[in-house]
């Protein structure tokens, strides 16, 4: 006979002593973590001000620079090219996964950033394609043979925040059918064919994220502000807690108490303890911090 | 600096009022738009008027398309204002199919000023949004301006004066006890994640909630102790009482006789049940008053 699934409910969180003030992703922290005798995640969080123009344009030449000295320091290289030849092979065929979402898309000089580093490690600029939604239907996509994640976080309606994880949506033809119980299940996307063990380099735009969404279009000027950072990692699960907690972070700043993050971002976790994505712990991740520490807020 | 701006909003869209003079009135999604203005001042409808039903909703506005869904909607019309200096205005008017659903889905988001709009209207942010008769509406752009503002307020009002009818609260509502509600909190919903939005309870529907129930949601405030209380109907005695079972097998296994446990924060929290509707006290600092709550709850839902 199967046994009955545990229900997690609020006071298992209660049990758990978590608060926001604690730490705990959100309110609803990771329960239990099958890497919890594993490694940390290494993860990335280079910052630079100077990224951003007084008109709020985005300084492509800092940019690159931050990409390349976070990705150095994420694999321990000498520099930034050197890194990209460990990401990628000359015979791979690379999809970068972006994002469109009109009011917070991926930058597109981020985009072409990524691109140049990766012809320059060798890849061939045909073998190449940056897609969101139309990657079930991009030759480089479908034979891909390593992606490369990347978009901002955001305040998401449904999920609670648009996330790494969440990302790769698209490559489901029915993605409403990942909509169930807050998008817990967005870990499962991972397993598909397309996707499954092929994601070489994850990358969070955190340059001025969305912390707080109102309305069907969930976007307003008053709830984005400057943070000027990029986090990078091989984990996807600790990049997007990184962002979550610095996010969380932002709300309660702005709101003068705890507001957690709603709906709960529940995938993160999930991502973790149901799917072994990753890590979502705060303790299992080594954070290393580059650039401007004002206002980190973690 | 914030609540002069909103005194001036509130100006204008009072103003707005009285340069309404049309008596055309709409009843459909279509009318509605066949009537809407084509500009106002310098303001002027840019590109075609669009259309999504629940399936395409999520090509216009993503993931956020689940919320208008968990409320049953039916349509959603956009059109876009294109202003003097580049600003655009985008006007969403959504068919939720009935009343009820579009108070519901306007109380999922209560942040902001109450401003005077259509049944019940909220500005923040630079979002003005109202609920009419079975519509939805929502205004909002990303670069606000004086005129952008003004446009918004005015382009509001037309709105709700060509929906010709109000349309009813739902009835739940007026079943939940009076004294003690704060009446800002109160959210009208069917879905378990849209509980989990405002309240997370459990990863799993163990309230059963669905398209077939309703349920109210509303902080109380009684004699210096905070209460959240949950009022749900179901369309049936024994949907009712499977419901029940579920939330104290999972949520409350350690109810006492009166239906109530102390929860691990210290707080109380308790359910009963009366014919086919649920009432739970899901956090409050005291006992005794959870347990009059619970049982006011139960007997004006089953009263009326």
């Amino acid at each position: 006979m199967a046994e009955e699934k545990k229900v997690i409910t609020r006071r298992d969180f209660l049990k758990a002593g978590a608060c926001v003030a604690a730490g705990g992703l959100m309110g609803i922290p990771v329960l239990r973590s099958p890497a919890d005798a594993g490694e940390q995640s290494r993860v990335v969080l280079v910052r630079n001000m100077d990224v951003l123009s007084g008109n709020g344009s985005i300084r492509s030449d800092v940019l690159h620079e931050m990409l390349d000295s976070g990705l150095s320091a994420l694999l321990e290289t000498p520099d930034g090219a050197s890194a990209w030849k460990r990401i990628v092979r000359p015979e791979d065929v690379v999809g970068i996964k972006s994002n469109v979402w009109h009011s917070l898309p991926t930058p597109t000089s981020l985009e072409s950033a990524i691109r140049k580093s990766i012809i320059y490690a060798g890849v061939k600029e045909s073998n190449i394609s940056v897609d969101d939604r139309g990657v079930l239907n991009n030759p480089i996509f479908r034979n891909g043979t390593a992606l490369i994640n990347v978009r901002p976080m955001r305040a998401h309606h449904w999920s609670g925040l648009g996330t790494l994880l969440k990302n790769y949506i698209m490559f489901t033809p029915r993605p409403s059918d990942y909509h169930d119980n807050a998008c817990e299940n967005l870990g499962a996307l991972w397993q598909l064919p397309q996707i499954r063990g092929k994601t070489r380099l994850n990358i969070l735009v955190m340059l001025t994220p969305l912390f707080h969404g109102t309305g069907p279009h969930h976007f307003s000027k008053e709830h984005i502000w400057n943070y000027c950072g990029l986090i990078l990692s091989i984990d996807p699960v600790a990049a997007d807690a990184t962002g979550a907690r610095i996010i969380q972070a932002r709300r309660n700043l702005f709101f003068k108490s705890p507001r957690p993050i709603s709906p709960p971002i529940l995938h993160i976790a999930a991502a973790d303890t149901k799917f072994g994505l990753g890590n979502s712990r705060p303790e299992a991740i080594h954070l290393i911090k580059l650039g401007e520490e004002r206002d980190i807020l973690v | 600096m914030k609540a002069r701006s909103i005194l001036i909003f509130m100006f204008l869209i009072m103003g707005s009022f009285f340069m309404m003079t049309e008596k055309a009135f709409a009843d459909s999604l279509d009318e509605l738009r066949s009537l809407l203005p084509v500009s106002i001042g310098e303001w002027k409808a840019e590109g075609e008027d669009q259309f999504y039903d629940p399936r395409t909703i999520f090509d216009y506005i993503d993931g956020a398309g689940e919320v208008y869904r968990a409320y049953s909607m039916r349509r959603c019309l956009s059109r876009r204002y294109a202003g003097p200096k580049g600003g655009v205005l985008i006007l969403d008017i959504f068919d939720m199919g009935s009343s009820e659903d579009a108070y519901g889905v306007f109380t999922h988001d209560r942040e902001g000023n109450a401003v005077p709009l259509g049944q019940e209207g909220l500005y923040n942010a630079s979002w003005l949004r109202f609920w009419k008769d079975r519509f939805f509406i929502s205004l909002s752009d990303e670069t606000r301006t004086d005129s952008s503002e003004e446009m918004k307020g005015i382009l509001a009002r037309k709105v709700s004066e060509l929906i010709r009818e109000p349309g009813r609260q739902p009835a739940l509502i007026s079943r939940l006890p009076f004294q003690g509600l704060e009446t800002g909190s109160l959210r009208y919903l069917h879905d378990p994640v849209i509980l989990n939005t405002h309240f997370y309870l459990s990863d799993e529907n163990i309230l059963h909630l669905g398209s077939g129930t309703e349920a109210a949601l509303a902080t109380y405030e009684h004699m210096g102790a905070r209460l959240t209380l949950l009022l749900v109907q179901y369309p049936d005695e024994d949907k009712a009482a499977l419901a029940h079972g579920s939330l104290m097998k999972h949520y409350l296994p350690n109810a006492d006789r009166e239906g109530i446990a102390r929860l691990e924060d210290g707080k109380w929290a308790g359910s009963g049940r009366r014919g086919r509707f649920l009432a739970a006290v899901l956090e409050s600092s005291d006992r005794e008053t959870a347990v009059r709550l619970m049982a006011e709850a139960l007997e004006s839902a089953e009263k009326q």
